[in-house]
């Protein structure tokens, strides 16, 4: 519905003045009660307040990104040798397998380098080598995540609709159902999308998504079968599987539930409050800003959020929860 | 090559049941000490294991 829709045919929100007896304001109103005028000055101190927590210094994500990825490759010689203390490698494995998700989601949107800049390849490197540990190429993953973007809550085409589920407890345990082989959910969902779309990229993404896994597996069963099955295990398919169920839950499912129906602007995701915290769960607390400005770093979201509370508020989101 | 490369993801669980869960169930029973039964060789009854485990999934398309 456009800005200058007669909102008020909707008899929802005409009810309270026509039960008062009153006439219809002389504008009309949008769901949250406020006219196309008083909207559009929101939107624009919005946009406004938005802009200064876009950028800033991303080397942090790249470096981060560069320097968990040599620590987990180091850790497969390590561990075959006998000098790595498998608890400690095994630890480490799951933080940079979930972590690994947030560098690389940096990299989805362009925010370390953006086409035509002189960081671009920074970015396609960022992205290429974060999501490694979860086998889960950098190609599919943008081009997947931008789907959720465009139509995101839509419960065909966005591609993480399948994470729904009624409460936390269903919402773990679908993190796992997903991944099974026979079930059209996660992965499995994604490469039926990316083979619906016919597009170059999108047969590239399944190219490269089929060549990650075949090599996820050659490397499990050639460690398994030289006899370091237990450490190809604890550095790489325990913790693949444990950072994305943890990324299903806390970057799917936590921000978004519930889904149904929440395709609008300022519904597509929410505020609320984490029992692990702001950073634990990966900055998802404030994911509705991500929505909004796709172009303001995780790490700044929290103070955008903050910032933009007043017009949030005014704008009807519910912002109890921080 | 396509065609080849998806029929060889819909046995995965299969070569994932013989290439990798044997092995592993194999490897953490020495790791613990523990003997297989009926005096076999721990990578065989890993794979007495994996291998139906892994079929088994191929045809009911989950683990568990």
């Amino acid at each position: 519905m456009s800005e200058a829709d007669p909102v008020l045919l909707n008899p929802e929100v005409a009810r309270p003045y026509l039960d008062r007896g009153g006439d219809l304001p002389a504008l009309p109103l949008g769901p949250e009660g406020l006219d196309r005028h008083t909207r559009r000055d929101l939107l624009k101190e919005e946009m406004a307040i938005a802009k200064e927590f876009h950028g800033g210094a991303m080397w942090p994500y790249a470096v981060a990104a560069f320097s968990c990825f040599a620590v987990w490759l180091a850790f497969f010689p390590l561990a075959i040798m006998g000098e790595l203390n498998l608890t400690v490698g095994f630890v480490l494995s799951c933080i940079f397998a979930t972590g690994g998700y947030v560098t690389s989601h940096e990299a989805m949107h362009s925010n370390i380098g953006r086409p035509g800049e002189k960081n671009r390849w920074l970015n396609e490197a960022v992205g290429a080598v974060s999501t490694i540990p979860i086998v889960f190429p950098f190609s599919m993953a943008r081009m997947m995540h931008l789907e959720h973007h465009y139509h995101c809550n839509d419960p065909v085409k966005d591609p993480d609709y399948t994470d729904e589920a009624p409460n936390a407890l269903w919402a773990w345990y679908k993190t796992w159902y997903n991944r099974q082989p026979g079930v059209d959910g996660s992965i499995h969902h994604y490469k039926r999308i990316l083979a619906g779309m016919g597009t170059p990229e999108a047969a590239r993404a399944l190219k490269e998504t089929m060549l990650l896994q075949l090599v996820f597996m050659a490397v499990l069963f050639t460690m398994a079968w030289s006899g370091y099955a237990i450490e190809a295990g604890l550095l790489w398919w325990l913790p693949r599987h444990i950072g994305l169920s943890y990324i299903r839950f806390y970057l799917s499912w936590a921000p978004h539930h519930p889904r149904e129906g929440k395709t609008g602007r300022y519904e597509q995701a929410n505020i609320f409050k984490s029992r692990l915290g702001h950073v634990l769960s990966m900055g998802m607390e404030t994911h509705m800003i991500h929505h909004l400005y796709p172009g303001i770093p995780n790490h700044r979201t929290r103070k955008a959020y903050l910032a933009l509370k007043p017009v949030l508020q005014q704008r009807g989101v519910d912002c109890s929860a921080l | 090559m396509q065609a080849a490369v998806r029929g060889l993801f819909s046995w995965m669980p299969l070569l994932f049941g013989i290439g990798f869960i044997a092995p592993l169930i194999a490897q953490i029973m020495q790791r613990l000490d523990i003997p297989a039964p009926a005096g076999i060789s721990p990578i065989l009854f890993g794979l007495l294991i994996g291998a139906p485990w892994g079929l088994l999934t191929v045809v009911r398309g989950r683990w568990l």
